[in-house]
């Protein structure tokens, strides 16, 4: 899959080095900003009232 | 040596197209690997993250509610959900442990602080002042409440009042409180509550299902009740939502608010 990305990315590797780490923060605040807040009261973790 | 070629036959591999097998279980490895991080990257959130969050919303709904006292507009009997109503104040958390509390108990009121369950006493108010708050993450205010003492003090300031609580006595101090713990000074005006109160203690762990922990007289819904009291809830054990951590106090002292003074208090530590 890694591998797969790296060889379609254009350019040389430096190029391909920067794309990389843009695709990760990209991911990364996908996760964050919108995966994760969606997720959270959906899970049991913090539920702090009674009823 | 008449064997000068590669130990094992085919390795290393040759072309990087090779083995479709192996490409397909490496796909998949790369896979459990990044489903891996994104559960602990989940956790970082959780405990890290929504602390950053809820750090900026908290430090907003003090703002406003400063604001809204130093001008008394927005001052209403009955605020709406979301609005800040109260700081409360622990100062066995430490001289800086404030945090705004605001109308309702919804997901996202809960994301801001703590939140007041709406249909309870407001501060200072015969009753019971229920609030609940978050004990990990989305700023976590409620983190260490089981390391609350009896008589360990809680402060709630109103926009006219000081209102200051205190933790009733825990369960097994009860008996011989008077002689006992009741005689320290932090204790005076705490003692285990007669009548229909007697089963009040300072600390207990409930159900989720348990809601009459914030009824006015904790435990007996419908009782009309005779005394002030707080109640804190969060989830117990951290980490978890299987239970309740429940802390009850009483009002001890309430002061009609002087510009620039703070009580007793607040200045001289719990």
């Amino acid at each position: 899959m890694y591998s797969w990305i790296w060889r379609h990315l254009p350019g040389p590797r430096a190029v391909k080095l920067v794309q990389a780490l843009v695709l990760v923060a990209a991911v990364l605040a996908l996760l964050m900003l919108v995966v994760f807040p969606w997720v959270e009261p959906r899970l049991p973790f913090n539920a702090v009232t009674t009823g | 040596m008449s064997h000068a070629q590669s130990p094992v036959r085919g390795w290393p591999p040759s072309g990087r197209r090779g083995n479709p097998v192996r490409t397909a279980i490496r796909g998949l490895g790369e896979l459990l690997v990044t489903a891996g991080l994104v559960v602990m990257l989940f956790v970082f959130y959780e405990v890290y993250v929504t602390n950053w969050f809820s750090a900026a919303k908290q430090r907003e709904a003090t703002a406003q509610l400063n604001d809204t006292w130093r001008n008394g507009r927005g001052l209403v009997d009955r605020p709406i959900k979301g609005a800040g109503i109260a700081k409360m104040y622990v100062p066995a958390f430490g001289p800086d442990f404030v945090f705004t509390v605001l109308q309702g108990t919804d997901q996202d009121v809960l994301a801001i602080g703590p939140g007041h369950y709406q249909g309870t006493a407001s501060p200072g108010q015969l009753g019971n002042f229920a609030v609940a708050g978050h004990r990990v993450g989305q700023g976590s205010p409620f983190n260490s409440l089981d390391l609350l003492s009896s008589c360990d003090a809680i402060v709630v300031e109103t926009s006219d009042h000081w209102y200051v609580y205190r933790v009733l006595p825990l369960q097994g101090e009860s008996a011989g409180w008077a002689a006992g713990k009741g005689t320290q000074p932090q204790c005076r005006g705490v003692e285990p509550l007669p009548g229909r109160y007697a089963n009040v203690a300072g600390k207990t762990i409930v159900l989720p299902t348990q809601v009459d922990v914030i009824a006015p007289v904790p435990g007996q819904p419908g009782r009309a009740p005779t005394n002030r009291l707080i109640t804190l809830t969060t989830c117990h054990p951290q980490f978890s939502a299987q239970q309740r951590l429940i802390v009850h106090g009483v009002l001890v002292a309430s002061y009609r608010k002087v510009e620039g003074q703070r009580p007793v208090e607040l200045t001289a530590g719990a």
